[in-house]
């Protein structure tokens, strides 16, 4: 479970980039988070990853304050990030292998590895290349596997699906959907509204660091979402 | 933990591109300075060998202790084994003194004063690639340590992790550290191998143990610019920048300081020029010979025989008092010459000194002291050599004064006594030891592992707190 209480981030500069949010992602959710780029969206994983420290409030990954116990609360929390380009000479075996280790992850075989790259889509024939020759979708897929074989409840992603051509982005969201289903919490911030509508369990619209709506899969059935984040965007 | 972070950080360099130039270029580099070394130390042993024979063979061709007084006997200093790694000033220094009777011995005949076109370029010597190229290599694997994670994303990734950012840096020290030694480390072995095959190459257990004192000075050169581009890729937010900022404090270092420091050494410091030296040493040169016409001839006039006296007893004498005054001409100048030559030293070391001290500053000066003086090229044996000559020719002249006028016959044909150099004194010079080598080279080596302490932890700090976003 993610969870923010009143949490807030002002730059040195004085922005306000995030301000007082309140979230609840529950175990067996996607929470899909829209918003201008500058909303706040990033801000918030940065500050769930304790990434930069809260200028008030708190973020709690399965309870824990990710301020005060910034390592513990890491072992229940994957990432995944907008552009994954992982380490370009490695192989994908050697890079789920890095981050498996460093994730605690020690004791995994190459089959457990083949394994996870096979259920997030990518082709065997693949598995022993140098990540540098990979597609933007292959390096996605490759990305969530990282994020897969550590087996943590939560999962941040931070658009995820943008540069994704139609077919990649579709595996990709059936894969979240799998993850869901497996009970894991999936906070992901994207622009990408109709792969989101078709996956997401509840959605938000940030605007200058603030949660200005935040709807559920059923009270967005019959509703244009498209219209409505514009609607939003408009308004002061 | 660490162990993954390190054998991640090897793993990702070795099968870099940039591995693979460096290793090829380092090995080439390497291998090529230690070969030009011995080349030109086998060149040099020859010459060395050559001038001793040649000087000798002269000395015995000479018609009389006369002639023998004023050619003077050559002392040659002989080549360093050890130049083959760090030639240090071996070459723009003279290599070669002549010790009479008149003159004030001076070192001259350097490599650069017989092909001045070597100045020009300097010396590829093992210390120049290392000072110039391996330092370079240095910034290029550690310029984008931690910025060059962050642009790819890796760094988010990595300490969304149970990663502690303090065991992420020091694992990225150790295993960057280790990359970049394994391209140094084999072409090293290699030329090691080279010194041990050639067979001019004679090395004893001390030239041993100065040579892996060098290499572990290599070694602690490199950790100051891997520590500081470490240092800069924690402060800054793009490779480009942090390659640039890197860059041109490499140029500052390597070029800047040292070339500044020699400046700012002269015009704090100044002291008389070499020609003021000499004039002076030639006024009282002439004085002295001007006095001493005037004095024998008084001492002609005074004791000469009467018509019909004892000529032979006159003569006789006659040589022992040419024999006392000649002694005491030359002490009085050597006396003059060496009071000159002290003060001018002595200001001419203070200046070297200030130079030397306001240059530490600079790793790259730092590695060419402690270099040169564990070779035994450095200035300081220069010196140390030169005043051996200058302590030997007052044995020297005595030896051939006494030659000369024990030699003197005022009734044949002149001096026609055959020349023997059995009982001729001969220079001796006892290089400086390791222990007083190593003394001499501490302030340098502390001077480096200050600078990697404080570089190491200024990142360490700095990426503790270090924007990852």
């Amino acid at each position: 479970m993610l969870e923010t209480i009143n949490l807030s981030k002002r730059y040195e500069d004085g922005q306000l980039a995030l301000d007082h949010l309140n979230l609840k992602v529950e175990a067996g959710e996607i929470f899909c988070m829209f918003g201008a780029n500058g909303a706040g969206k990033t801000t918030t994983i940065n500050l769930l990853l304790n990434f930069i420290p809260p200028t008030e409030g708190t973020a709690l990954i399965e309870g824990i304050d990710v301020a005060k116990e910034p390592l513990r609360s890491k072992d229940y929390v994957s990432f995944v990030s907008e552009n994954v380009t992982l380490y370009g000479n490695f192989t994908a075996y050697q890079n789920i292998d890095y981050f498996s280790k460093l994730a605690g992850k020690r004791n995994l075989t190459k089959a457990d590895y083949a394994r996870v790259m096979t259920s997030v889509g990518l082709q065997e024939d693949a598995f022993d290349s140098r990540a540098r020759t990979y597609s933007k979708g292959m390096r996605q897929k490759l990305g969530l596997a990282v994020a897969l074989i550590k087996d943590a409840p939560n999962i941040l992603l931070d658009e995820p699906t943008a540069g994704l051509d139609p077919k990649s982005g579709q595996d990709f969201l059936a894969l979240l959907v799998r993850m869901r289903d497996g009970g894991k919490s999936i906070f992901m911030s994207t622009h990408d509204i109709f792969r989101a509508k078709l996956i997401a369990d509840r959605v938000g619209f940030m605007k200058k660091g603030r949660l200005v709506m935040l709807k559920t899969r059923k009270e967005l059935e019959g509703e244009d979402l498209t219209a409505l984040y514009i609607q939003y965007m408009e308004e002061a | 933990m660490l162990k993954d972070i390190i054998k991640k950080e090897i793993l990702e360099t070795i099968t870099s591109p940039k591995f693979v130039f460096t290793f090829l270029l380092c090995t080439v580099l390497i291998l090529l300075s230690v070969y030009t070394g011995i080349i030109n130390f086998s060149a040099e042993k020859k010459e060395f060998d050559a001038a001793l024979a040649l000087n000798k063979k002269n000395l015995e061709s000479q018609p009389s202790y006369q002639a023998l007084a004023g050619l003077g006997t050559k002392i040659n200093r002989p080549p360093e084994v050890l130049s083959t790694i760090a030639s240090g000033v071996s070459e723009a220094v003279g290599r070669v003194a002549t010790v009479n009777v008149a003159y004030d011995p001076n070192l001259v005949d350097s490599k650069y004063e017989s092909n001045p076109v070597f100045s020009v370029f300097g010396a590829l010597d093992l210390t120049f690639i290392v000072k110039i190229v391996l330092s370079l290599f240095a910034i290029l694997f550690t310029y984008d340590a931690i910025v060059g994670e962050k642009e790819r994303g890796t760094l988010k990734l990595t300490l969304s992790n149970r990663v502690p950012r303090d065991r992420l840096i020091m694992g990225k020290f150790i295993g960057g550290y280790v990359s970049l030694l394994i391209p140094l480390i084999i072409p090293l072995i290699l030329s090691l191998l080279l010194l041990l095959v050639f067979p001019n190459i004679s090395l004893s257990g001390q030239d041993w143990g100065r040579l892996l004192l060098m290499f572990l000075i290599f070694f602690l050169y490199l950790s100051v610019f891997f520590t500081l581009g470490l240092l800069v890729s924690t402060r800054t937010n793009k490779g480009s920048t942090s390659f640039l900022v890197l860059l041109l404090i490499w140029v500052i270092f390597v070029t800047i300081i040292p070339k500044v420091a020699v400046l700012a050494a002269s015009r704090l410091n100044p002291i008389p020029s070499v020609h003021e030296i000499t004039a002076k040493k030639d006024a009282f040169l002439q004085q002295v010979q001007g006095g001493a016409q005037k004095k024998v001839l008084d001492w002609i006039k005074e004791n000469q025989p009467k018509p019909g006296g004892d000529q032979k007893a006159f003569q006789e004498k006659f040589k022992k008092f040419l024999e006392d005054f000649q002694q005491e001409s030359t002490a009085k100048i050597d006396a003059n010459n060496a009071a000159l030559e002290r003060d001018y030293q002595a200001r001419k070391r203070s200046q070297e000194r200030l130079a030397v001290n306001l240059s530490r500053i600079s790793p790259a000066s730092a590695l060419t002291f402690s270099t040169m003086s564990l070779a035994r090229t450095g200035m300081d044996e220069h010196e140390r050599f030169l005043a051996s000559i200058r302590a030997f020719k007052p044995i020297w002249t005595k030896w051939a004064n006494s030659r000369m006028m024990q030699t003197l016959d005022f009734g044949g044909g002149g001096q026609t006594a055959k020349v023997s150099l059995a009982d001729m004194p001969q220079h001796a010079f006892e290089p400086e030891g390791l222990s007083k080598s190593l003394v001499r080279t501490l302030p340098d080596i502390g001077l480096m592992l200050v600078l990697i302490i404080v570089f190491f932890a200024w990142a360490y700090i700095s990426f503790l707190k270090y924007d990852v976003r």
